[in-house]
């Protein structure tokens, strides 16, 4: 380096360090201004003063159903034999084989149980399942968002029926001979096909000349059955009623009433699901406060098969107000022996209550 | 020249331990640069060299005047982002997490809650018997304040057509302390849900009631989309 240049670099060394040097304090002042203007900024906010805290609620903001949730042991006409769990989130289709197989649907397929509860087939199937039928061939007739499919024993799909509604919810299905009626809680009604799944009618759609005000479906829990007299049975939750239908859609007698106590249906929508004795009397199941009860086939409230505090986890949800309101459903089924299977959504759970001994036997 | 490598004259070659050491002392190895530092202010320095470096008062106001404004400058720029950050959340519960407890009642800042009961139609189910709106046993289905479950009657109920009635919050009564979503998510299908009234929420920086929720359902939601709305045309009305 030659000295002259050394000499132009240090002279023009000075101007360089003034000016970083009011560039420094520039910014410096400039940063505190910053600083000071988010200062202010967070102060002028409204704050969150300690909050002059309310009164603690009285008894009447409470809701309160616990009196509700207390079963008299009286009206016990069951006794839990076992449990097993169905190993399926959001399980809600349950169905008993001649053969007293349990089948359970829900997310995730299908899961297949001996009468005793041993697992037995798994099949997988990428969308919920919400209801299963069973033939006496042995085959299933699934029904799953927006379509109902036919599979075989092994859980090979036979056949997937078109022609239905696109937002089908088949929440049940009921077999009687070659007839299939699916319970469809989107739109309200009940189909009626034919074995190979093609649209014979719709039962139950409002119809003042025929005297139907329609059913009233609140959320997604609608249930029918097959009874023994020959009639459809049709759970209107809305209404608290069954409703007994001929199979051309006649409406013929209908029973039930809403109330918590218990012998009425409670809440806003129950039953969400029943089944039909051999001899006509009902099992029926509610949400909200699980309950499982018995009515003769006039409707008359004859007992319990589980009260609510047969649920300890349903409760415990539904008191904290953790329940998924629409995967909350407790449904039954009666197989051949006679025994009620009962599988509530929020446990996964299927309990087996076989009938106790009466006091004479 | 000395043998040891050179190095490029400069700021870099001198020690920062004498950055303050008066220029054209001895020993000082950029002895041959010029002077570049104005010397610390000192009773012992020479009137005339410390005169060399005095700034006459238009200097000092014009420097003050630039200081003051940069300033204000930064301030105003801390001000705009401090609000800015704040303004582009808002406060929010989310209805699937929502445990109706009753603190959104008790612990708002407010005289009366900014959560309400809010409604959506789309997903009502009209029932006749409406567990967000009556008593569990009611004595009758009607309008009687003995039958209704609201301790404020904020729920008004309309005939729509047998056996379908339509309820709507009056926001004026309602004081969010969620009984009746209790009674519609135990029993119903969760229509009624609570919600932070952005006409009502002055929007703290810390919301107390997210600060007593239990159930941690209380979120910052982006301005744009200031409410977590349940189901098909949900409003909050």
């Amino acid at each position: 380096m030659s000295e002259d240049a050394g000499h132009k670099n240090a002279s023009a060394s000075p101007q360089r360090r003034s000016f970083l040097l009011a560039a420094a304090w520039g910014g410096g002042i400039a940063g505190l201004g910053g600083l000071t203007g988010l200062t202010i900024a967070k102060l002028t906010r409204k704050q969150t003063a300690a909050p002059a805290r309310k009164p603690v609620l009285g008894d009447e903001f409470t809701y309160d159903v616990a009196r509700f949730q207390k079963s008299d042991p009286a009206l016990l006409r069951y006794q839990e034999i076992t449990r097993f769990a169905s190993g399926l989130e959001h399980a809600r289709a349950l169905a008993v084989a001649a053969d007293a197989a349990i089948f359970v649907g829900g997310n995730g397929g299908i899961r297949n149980f001996s009468a005793k509860g041993e697992a037995g087939l798994k099949i997988s199937l990428d969308q919920p399942v919400y209801s299963i039928a069973l033939r006496a061939s042995g085959e299933m007739i699934v029904g799953q968002l927006g379509k109902i499919s036919v599979l075989d024993a092994s859980g090979a799909v036979l056949a997937v029926w078109s022609g239905l509604p696109e937002n089908l919810l088949p929440t049940s299905i009921a077999l009687a001979g070659e007839l299939v009626f699916v319970a469809d809680a989107a739109n309200r009604v009940v189909l009626k096909l034919d074995a190979s799944g093609k649209k014979l009618g719709v039962i139950g759609a409002r119809d003042p000349a025929r005297n139907l005000k329609g059913f009233v479906v609140p959320s997604p829990y609608f249930c029918v059955r097959m009874a023994p007299d020959g009639l459809l049975r049709i759970a209107n939750p809305g209404e608290h009623q069954i409703e007994a239908f001929t199979l051309d859609g006649d409406l013929e007698v209908a029973w039930g009433h809403g109330s918590f106590a218990v012998a009425g249906f409670c809440g806003c929508c129950n039953p969400v699901s029943f089944d039909v004795f051999p001899d006509g009397s009902f099992v029926t199941c509610e949400k909200g406060l699980p309950r499982v009860k018995l009515y003769n086939s006039t409707g008359e409230f004859t007992g319990l098969v589980a009260g609510p505090d047969a649920f300890p986890e349903y409760l415990q949800a539904a008191n904290a107000g953790t329940t998924d309101v629409l995967g909350s459903g407790v449904y039954a089924a009666i197989d051949p022996q006679g025994r009620v299977l009962v599988l509530d959504s929020v446990s996964g759970l299927i309990r087996i209550m076989q009938r106790k001994p009466l006091d004479h036997e | 020249m000395s043998d040891e490598p050179s190095i490029p004259a400069g700021e870099n070659q001198r020690p920062t331990g004498e950055r303050r050491r008066p220029a054209g002392s001895v020993g000082h190895p950029a002895q041959h640069s010029p002077v570049i530092e104005p010397p610390l202010p000192s009773a012992s320095l020479p009137a005339a060299q410390f005169s060399r470096h005095a700034i006459s008062r238009r200097e000092l106001l014009k420097s003050g005047a630039r200081g003051a404004s940069l300033l204000g400058f930064g301030a105003a720029a801390g001000f705009l982002s401090g609000r800015e950050s704040k303004d582009a959340t808002r406060w929010q519960i989310d209805p699937n997490q929502c445990i109706q407890c009753g603190r959104c009642a008790t612990d708002c800042v407010l005289e009366v809650s900014a959560v309400k009961c809010v409604h959506s139609y789309g997903m009502c189910g009209y029932c006749k018997l409406c567990t967000g709106y009556f008593e569990p046993e009611p004595i009758n289905l009607d309008e009687g304040a003995e039958n209704q479950l609201c301790p404020t009657g904020a729920i008004k109920r309309e005939f729509i057509e047998d056996p379908y009635y339509e309820y709507s919050i009056n926001k004026e009564l309602c004081v969010g302390c969620g009984k009746c979503v209790k009674g519609c998510n135990m029993f119903g299908n969760g229509s009624l849900y609570l919600q932070v009234c952005h006409d009502r929420c002055i929007n703290c920086n810390i919301c107390s009631i997210a600060t007593a929720c239990p159930a941690q359902a209380f979120h910052q939601v982006p301005l744009t989309k200031p409410y977590l709305l349940r189901g098909k045309g949900a409003s909050a009305k």
